[in-house]
């Protein structure tokens, strides 16, 4: 359990965390997104006692990080990917860590096996690719058997099957109720992950809803009509007071009128209908919706955040507003 | 990453009972220091330096002394530990820069994150790396002056060595050595941690005991005199330095005068400073 009260962080002029308050429970995967800068690491570098708060508190499992007795019992975490000393194996890495907590060799090649680092333990950190420095970093944060797991952006320069694993692993985690808090920046990933999601933007909570909730909130209920009589169907609905758009011949985008009520008014007027479909949005859309948003909030300069791919841009685009 | 092999996800259990619950505790953080102090390549290379330059100086001091010293048949006990130690100059750039390395180097790597997160109170973390430096350092140089000993023997007939341990500036000298390197160890320790870069930090340890020490003593103003009495390596030594040699640092009558371990007090109080310092900053700072 995480706990999060007014939190915020200001270095010099610049606000990196501003007054950000949020629980982050056991048994579940809770996602923490936002675009870069956000704030999220400078949010989990407080939480583990690294960087002081200027205002505000953060509590693990009950008290302060750094008031627990044995810290790496109660969270182990993966921050910005290298946090090791490219001289050291690995297994030293980790024994050195381990020592502090009387944490011994046994489950130091335990953590090894679990991140599948047999083959590299006993060789220099220096040498380890992105991905293998990932899981090091995992191997580290699962070492003293941590009650909350909070990885920044585990999946960082893993392979598919690295991606997979981690994905396996903190769901895992999670159903043994242990609190899992994870960023990462890959939506599709974190759908899949999480089933809860924070979403902070100019270090400022702009969400903290379960996934799904985010998801439909987002969607807007658009419904995507396939007809051969579409400029009808479309007098007909835009009569009725719905928002219609046609992206192509026959195919019309209807905001205001769920597909039952789209389904009816067809069937009143006699026209036929290839497809009705509710669109769902993904996460990755939720996301782009919500910190569009604050960034048009703040009227700053807007980031050239990423477009959403293919057919699903204009839809997004238009249904901002 | 096709190298390796992921093992199924099997924490469940794994370690509730495997792993003993264990708090930190400041023997505990000692231990870890101490495996992070010998798994990194600097800790041989600047230990085995310091053991060469030690037995190396002290090889070249008994082979100058016997081949310039006008009647070297006579040496004293006292001039003996001289040759021994002759190679403390240079033996306190090497543990400097293993002192310094010790903590900037964690910093310049991000280990310092890690290191942090396990010890979150922080303080015991410095602590215990100065513990495992300074001891490292102490008794390295005691090998170092048994490996001189050992080393200078094929002049000792010559030059007549003797080792005098009941000689009481005989033992202050052979025992001053490695307290002396310990405590300009700790001296670095303490800056390394302040100032956290450790190229920053070797510049400032190094320029400040081989530079601005020698610079204010060749100074002919009283009030750099005075001042440069107190400077760190240049009070310490003096517990390295005979009766004469000592008796000669205090003939001048502007500066104050300092005994051998009042010198080296001297040095004890810079590092109390910089380590209460370093300690306060380290509390205060983000990581």
């Amino acid at each position: 359990m995480i706990q999060a009260e007014h939190l915020s962080k200001r270095y010099g002029a610049t606000t990196a965390v501003d007054d950000v308050s949020f629980t982050v429970r056991p048994g579940q995967v809770t996602g923490f997104l936002g675009p870069n800068g956000a704030g999220k690491s400078t949010t989990m570098r407080m939480i583990v006692g690294l960087d002081r708060p200027t205002a505000g508190h953060v509590t693990v499992n009950g008290s302060a990080y750094a008031q627990h007795q044995a810290p790496l019992h109660e969270v182990g975490a993966l921050l910005e990917a290298k946090s090791v000393h490219p001289g050291r194996s690995a297994y030293q890495h980790l024994r050195a860590l381990g020592a502090t907590h009387g944490i011994g060799a046994r489950r130091v090649e335990e953590v090894i096996a679990l991140a599948g680092l047999e083959s590299v333990a006993r060789k220099r950190v220096g040498g380890f690719s992105l991905g293998m420095g990932q899981r090091l970093g995992i191997a580290a944060a699962l070492l003293g058997d941590p009650h909350t797991v909070m990885l920044d952006e585990p999946v960082n320069g893993l392979d598919p099957e690295g991606v997979k694993w981690v994905r396996t692993l903190v769901r895992h985690l999670a159903g043994e109720g242990r609190t899992v808090f994870l960023s990462s920046h890959l939506m599709s990933e974190m759908a899949l992950t999480a089933d809860h999601v924070i979403v902070l933007g100019r270090g400022r909570i702009i969400a903290d809803a379960p996934i799904q909730e985010l998801i439909d909130r987002a969607s807007h209920g658009a419904v995507t009509v396939r007809t051969p009589q579409a400029e009808q169907l479309a007098g007909l609905l835009q009569r009725s007071g719905a928002t219609v758009h046609s992206a192509e011949a026959g195919v019309l985008e209807v905001v205001g009128r769920t597909a039952e009520e789209v389904g009816e008014a067809a069937a009143g007027s006699g026209i036929v209908l290839h497809q009705l479909v509710t669109q769902q949005s993904s996460l990755e859309e939720a996301y782009l919706q919500l910190t569009a948003d604050e960034v048009e909030y703040h009227s700053g300069p807007v980031d050239a955040s990423p477009t959403p791919s293919g057919a699903t841009a204009p839809l997004t685009g238009s249904t901002v507003r | 990453m096709t190298t390796l092999t992921t093992t199924p996800v099997s924490t469940g259990g794994h370690a509730r009972r495997t792993s003993p619950t264990g708090s930190v505790t400041f023997p505990r953080v000692v231990h870890a220091e101490w495996i992070k102090f010998r798994s990194v390549r600097a800790t041989p290379w600047t230990l085995g330096m310091t053991v060469l330059s030690m037995v190396g100086i002290a090889v070249l001091a008994a082979w100058g002394t016997s081949s310039l010293a006008e009647d070297p048949g006579t040496m004293s006990a006292l001039d003996t530990v001289q040759i021994l130690t002759a190679g403390w100059f240079i033996a306190e750039i090497t543990v400097v820069v293993l002192a310094v390395l010790s903590v900037s180097g964690e910093y310049s790597t991000g280990m310092i994150r890690s290191s942090m997160t396990a010890v979150p109170r922080r303080v015991p973390v410095i602590l215990a790396k100065a513990l495992v430096v300074a001891i490292a350092s102490a008794l390295t140089t005691v090998l170092a002056l048994a490996l001189a000993w050992l080393a200078v023997q094929p002049w000792a007939g010559s030059l007549g060595l003797s080792l005098d341990l009941g000689d009481p500036d005989v033992l202050r000298v052979l025992l001053g050595t490695p307290l002396v390197l310990a405590t300009v160890a700790l001296l670095a320790l303490a800056v390394g941690a302040l100032l956290r870069s450790p190229a920053a930090a070797l510049a400032t340890v190094l320029g400040v005991l081989l530079v601005v020490e020698n610079v204010l003593s060749l100074l002919p103003f009283v009030v750099v005199q005075r001042i440069a009495v107190f400077m760190p390596s240049s009070a310490g030594t003096r517990l390295l330095q005979t009766p004469e040699t000592l008796a000669f640092l205090n003939e001048n009558p502007d500066t104050p005068d300092l005994s051998a371990w009042q010198g080296y007090g001297v040095l004890a109080i810079w590092v109390v400073l910089l380590l209460g310092l370093a300690l306060t900053l380290l509390r205060r700072r983000d990581v």
